[in-house]
Parts: C-alpha cells; sequence; structure tokens
C-alpha cells in the first residue's frame, strides 16, 4: 500500500482534499504535522484529547500547548525536508542542528526517508520542526517525491567542493516546482564552506544562481557549525510569522538571512 | 585489530561487570555502540551459544566435510535454524546457485574490474565507501586488510555487469555485509549476482518497480493479516513506502541486529524473497497494539523504528521461530498473484 493506495480507501478524507487555504497544510498528513498535541509517547496509553483546535491558515493550533513525544512542549509543528544530491551533507547538517555534533566518517548513506523532531523558541513561540533527511541518489526521488507536497519548507544543499551537485541544482528546482506545494519555504544552501581548499563553487556562484531563481541563499557548514541554526530558524521563523502573525506585517525571510548571516572566516558570534 | 585484541585480553578477567567481559567489537567487525547494554547480550549470549554449538555439531554432521550440498527438506529445516558462521558462505553460494555460477563463468569476475567504466557509476560508488560501515574496523581505511577497496571492486564490477541497475544506494550495505561473511570478492560478487538477478524482484533498477510493488504487497498483505494496522495506515494517510523502503531496499541491515539479518539471510539465500515479507509481518503483528496507538504519521515513523530495536528482535532465534508461525500461512501462489496485481496498478496509475 502506498500513499495513493492509502488515499484510495480515503477518498472522502482530508488526505486528498485539495488546499483551500493556500497554505503549506494541504494534505492530511501535513495537517497532522501541523497538529500539536498529536505526538505523544510511542509507549504511552490513552491518547490525549485534542484541546479545542483553532484553525489559522490552515495550521492547526491547540489553545493550550501540548506535549511531544520527547516531552517538550511546543505550540506549532512544521515539516522540513532536506533535499539535494547524495553525499553533499544532508544527514550532517541535520545532526549538527539536532545535536550540535559533528563526527567527521561517522556517518551512512540515507536510504529512503528518515526523519527527525527538534523545537524551536521563535518569538516566544515553541516550534516544532519535523525535519525529513532524504536519500540524494536521483532512483530514490520517486519515493521522496510524494512527499514533497506535504512539506512546509524544503532546505536544498549543493556541496561547494562538487560542482555536479551544484549543476544539478536547477533541475531541483524544477522538481521541486513541480513537486512542492507553490508556498513552499525554500532555501538554497552550499554546504561545506568549511572546506577552503577544495572548494570548487565560489560563493557568488551561489548568490547569483538563488537571485536568478528568487531563492534565499547562505552557505553552511555542517563540520563549523556556521550558519547550521541560522538556515532552519530562518525557514521556522518564516513559517510562524505565516501562521501565526498579521500576514500585513511581512517576515522578509532574505533580509533577516543576510543581517544574521556569518560567512566563512568571519568569526562574528 | 590492534584495538580489538587489547579489549580480549581485558575480556579474559573473570568476575566484574559484563562490559569487561564482552568484546567492544562483535565477532563480524561492527563496534559496539556507546549505549550497548552488555548485561542483556551476556545474558541472552549465553542461551545463543548452546544453541549455535548444539546447531554447529548438527551441521558438520551433516556436511562430513564435504563442499557439496543437495536442496532437500532437511536442509531447510536446518538452514531456518541458522547456518553456522564457518558455513554460511557455503551454504549461501550453493544455496542461491552463485556456486555454480561461478565455476560456470571462471575469469569473469577480473575481467569485469579490468573493463573500461562509466565515470559516473565509479562516482556514485565513490561518493558511498566512506559513508558504508564507517562504525566497522574491516572498513576503516587504516585496517589491514581493508574491506572498502574489495568493497568498491565488487560494486564496480555489479554495475558493470549489470548496467541497468548500475549502482543504487543500499548495495553498499549487501556487498559490505557480504564480504564480511565469505571474505572473498568474487564469492560476494556471484552472490551480489544472486540476488539481484534472481532472488529479488528489481528492487534497485532505477525505476524501482519491484520495491514499490513488494511495498504494495505488503500493504495488502497487512490488510488480510493484520487489518487493525492497515486501518491505521490509512488513517494518517502513510506510505508504505515511508516506514519499509529501508526493510527491503537493505535487507534488514542496519534495521535489526546483524546476528539477526544474518539468520534471515540463511533463509533469503535458500529460500527466496518470500521470507523479506515474514520478517516485515512478524514484525507488525507482533507490535500491532503498539501501531495502533499512534496518533500521527510522525509517531507511525517513530513506532516502526522502534519495533526494530527492542528485545524482540535481539532473540534471533525465537524471532526466527516466530516469523514461520506468527504470520500465518504465505504462500507462493499468494505473493506471486498479489505481485502480479500490484505492478500493473503501479503501472497503470503511472501512466
Amino acid at each position: 500500500m502506498s500513499r495513493k493506495k492509502a488515499a484510495k480507501g480515503n477518498k472522502a478524507s482530508a488526505a486528498s482534499s485539495p488546499a483551500s487555504t493556500g497554505s503549506p497544510s494541504t494534505t492530511a498528513a501535513a495537517a497532522a504535522a501541523a497538529t500539536p498535541g498529536a505526538t505523544r509517547g510511542t509507549g504511552g496509553k490513552g491518547a490525549r484529547s485534542s484541546p479545542g483546535i483553532v484553525q489559522m491558515n490552515g495550521v492547526v493550533h491547540p489553545s493550550r500547548p501540548s506535549i511531544s513525544n520527547s516531552s517538550e512542549f511546543y505550540d506549532i509543528a512544521f515539516k522540513v525536508m532536506v533535499v539535494g544530491d547524495s553525499g553533499v551533507g544532508k544527514t550532517c547538517l541535520l545532526v549538527r542542528f539536532k545535536d550540535g555534533a559533528f563526527l567527521a566518517g561517522s556517518f551512512i548513506s540515507t536510504v529512503g526517508i528518515d526523519f527527525r523532531n527538534k523545537v524551536l523558541n521563535i518569538d516566544g513561540v515553541k516550534v516544532k520542526l519535523q525535519i525529513w533527511d532524504t536519500a540524494g541518489q536521483e532512483r530514490f526521488r520517486s519515493v521522496t517525491h510524494a512527499y514533497f507536497r506535504d512539506a512546509h519548507a524544503l532546505l536544498l544543499l549543493y556541496d561547494v567542493t562538487n560542482k555536479r551537485s551544484f549543476d544539478n541544482i536547477q533541475a531541483w528546482l524544477t522538481e521541486i516546482h513541480e513537486y512542492a506545494h507553490q508556498d513552499v519555504v525554500l532555501m538554497l544552501l552550499g554546504n561545506k564552506a568549511d572546506a577552503t581548499h577544495d572548494r570548487v563553487v565560489k560563493r557568488e556562484d551561489g548568490e547569483r544562481l538563488a537571485k536568478e531563481f528568487g531563492v534565499p541563499f547562505m552557505e553552511t557548514s555542517a563540520r563549523s557549525g556556521l550558519n547550521v541554526e541560522l538556515a532552519f530558524t530562518a525557514v521556522a521563523k518564516e513559517l510562524t510569522h505565516r501562521s501565526v502573525k498579521d500576514p500585513s506585517e511581512k517576515f522578509k525571510l532574505q533580509e533577516y538571512v543576510n543581517k544574521e548571516m556569518k560567512s566563512t572566516g568571519c568569526c562574528r558570534s | 585489530m590492534e584495538k580489538r585484541n587489547k579489549v580480549t585480553s581485558r575480556g579474559r578477567s573473570i568476575g566484574g561487570r559484563a562490559s569487561d567481559r564482552v568484546d567492544r567489537v562483535d565477532p563480524y567487525g561492527f563496534e559496539r555502540s556507546k549505549d550497548f547494554d552488555y548485561e542483556s547480550y551476556e545474558a541472552l549470549m549465553s542461551e545463543y551459544l548452546v544453541i549455535l554449538t548444539r546447531r554447529s555439531i548438527k551441521w558438520s554432521k551433516l556436511l562430513k566435510g564435504q563442499r557439496k550440498v543437495q536442496k532437500n527438506v532437511k536442509l531447510k529445516r536446518y538452514v531456518r535454524k541458522g547456518i553456522p558462521n564457518e558455513h554460511r558462505s557455503l551454504i549461501w553460494m550453493a544455496s542461491s546457485g552463485a556456486q555454480e555460477q561461478l565455476e560456470r563463468n571462471p575469469g569473469y569476475y577480473q575481467s569485469l574490474l579490468t573493463a573500461q567504466h562509466d565515470p559516473k557509476l565509479v562516482e556514485t560508488i565513490r561518493t558511498d565507501l566512506n559513508r558504508t560501515f564507517p562504525d566497522n574496523i574491516h572498513f576503516h581505511r587504516t585496517s589491514n586488510p581493508c574491506l572498502q577497496k574489495a568493497l568498491y571492486n565488487v560494486l564496480l564490477a555489479s554495475g558493470y555487469h549489470n548496467p541497468t541497475v548500475g549502482y543504487c544506494q543500499g548495495m553498499n550495505f549487501i556487498a559490505g555485509y557480504l564480504l564480511i561473511i565469505t571474505k572473498d570478492e568474487e564469492k560476494s560478487f556471484w552472490l551480489m549476482d544472486a540476488l539481484l538477478s534472481r532472488i529479488l524482484p528489481d528492487y534497485y533498477s532505477p525505476a524501482m518497480l519491484g520495491l514499490k510493488t513488494d511495498q504494495e504487497v505488503l500493504g495488502e498483505l497487512v490488510k488480510m493479516k493484520v487489518p487493525r494496522v492497515w486501518q491505521t495506515m490509512v488513517d494518517h494517510n502513510v506510505m508504505w513506502t515511508l516506514v519499509v523502503s529501508r526493510w527491503f531496499i537493505c535487507l534488514y541491515i542496519d534495521v535489526l541486529p546483524v546476528e539477526t539479518v544474518l539468520r534471515i539471510w540463511d533463509c533469503l539465500f535458500y529460500e527466496g524473497s518470500k521470507i523479506l515479507f515474514r520478517v516485515a509481518l512478524t514484525l507488525i503483528h507482533h507490535n500491532q497494539a503498539l501501531i495502533q496507538q499512534a496518533q500521527s504519521l510522525p509517531d507511525i515513523c517513530q513506532i516502526f523504528k522502534q519495533i526494530t530495536r527492542d528485545t524482540f528482535v535481539d532473540e534471533c532465534h525465537t524471532f526466527m521461530q516466530k516469523i514461520f508461525k506468527e504470520p500465518g500461512s504465505l504462500s507462493m501462489a499468494t505473493l506471486t498473484k498479489l505481485r502480479a496485481t500490484c505492478r500493473s496498478r503501479i503501472i497503470a496509475e503511472k501512466s
């Protein structure tokens, strides 16, 4: 049974109903992702009954904080997918963000899809990011595509030491336009920025490409931690602003990133 | 290797804690994780060693030193109870037909290595070399012999031999296990060939149709055998691919404990891919109450990870007995029929 199958047996459910609000929450899966309180201790007994739920911009908010399975309180949840060619450092970036660690040579290639949670405090709002790590190899895309459309945000990575991964960004963007929700928050990241000697993609090349496609951009390093926290925080801020704040008070992702971003070799903290 | 010896000699001391007695590295070269439970491992092994010894004696009597085996009911029963590690390579080779291929094609493997290779294939394989079992001492770049080079060769030969598949992530782990067990590149290559061209459907080809089909087939089997779990999956709109693609692609490597995986592979090489469904169905059936409690899609993902890590799967001997009982009957005819139906459904949906 695949999603298609599941949807088939569940035609009337929210699973196949089109998004009417224009929010990133287009399917039941995404709604579940955006349902705080839905996730609880897997070994637990009785399910928490959902407290009064308020629908705002398609993202579901409880009237009071809920507990996730890691016993962390959160107010709102979003689904973030990390994509990009094989070996660009998606899992490393994720582990750096989640655990603040980088253990060189301790990672194995990701097969299929994996996921991790992290709760962030964004302007007083507890935001839970469900981060989906994907296999980079092309043939796995048919497996991951199905989940593109549920993503609220996509972090698209290339490796500054690998020209091919940079050249493939256009193809990735095409796929994203085809499969992801049109309102998806997208950010381009040039990873492994610490590898000065092996660098083949200039920072300006990344900037130019990002500008051409109107996508926020920065360079990151899972090894040094450069801009890793910022990448996730920035998308969390954007998503939170979109769903909680007054839409007229627009959060400017690129401006925020430019202000907060550190560049390689800069030790500003 | 040095590290291992040091640990072993320390392990000789009497008394103390289990963590002082048990190697930091398992018999296959995998370093045990920091949170490895030495106490329960020791308790488990004290029972399993009795079984292993008994099986080893039985196998020695059966084989009587000969290198040829005939497939029959008795051998099948023996395989299901576990092949002693010293005979694994021999039985896998014989029962999968890999030995026959090897003998029929002398020099073929070597010729594949010296052929002109597609640079893209080379690059894709290289990307994964350092990312294949970094926690196994035989795959460390500094170890001697280092299995990384052998891994590269087997994957390259395999990709060249089977150009429609080339290299697919997941194959690195499979080739790695084959090398650990056979300690022989050529045998590993032919076992890989047995898996890709005879035992498994087309899991690894670019369209991954066989994988998609088997994921659907599993869904259908769950619907028949564990309907409430199927309903839970439908309610939360979870695609099977999300939770089981790794199970199939990696043939349970890095999903289940090493010893359990090898016991599964004993049956996989002898009986075929049906065993993969038996394992999946057992995991799901055994944990159905837990899965049904899931409240969301991430919950389900979490539970599907959790069920591959509890003591139920550590106790490999009991687990292997369970897979032939717990899911009930599963005939090859049913499987063939379901595969055909699901396959045409997928093809129809695509067009």
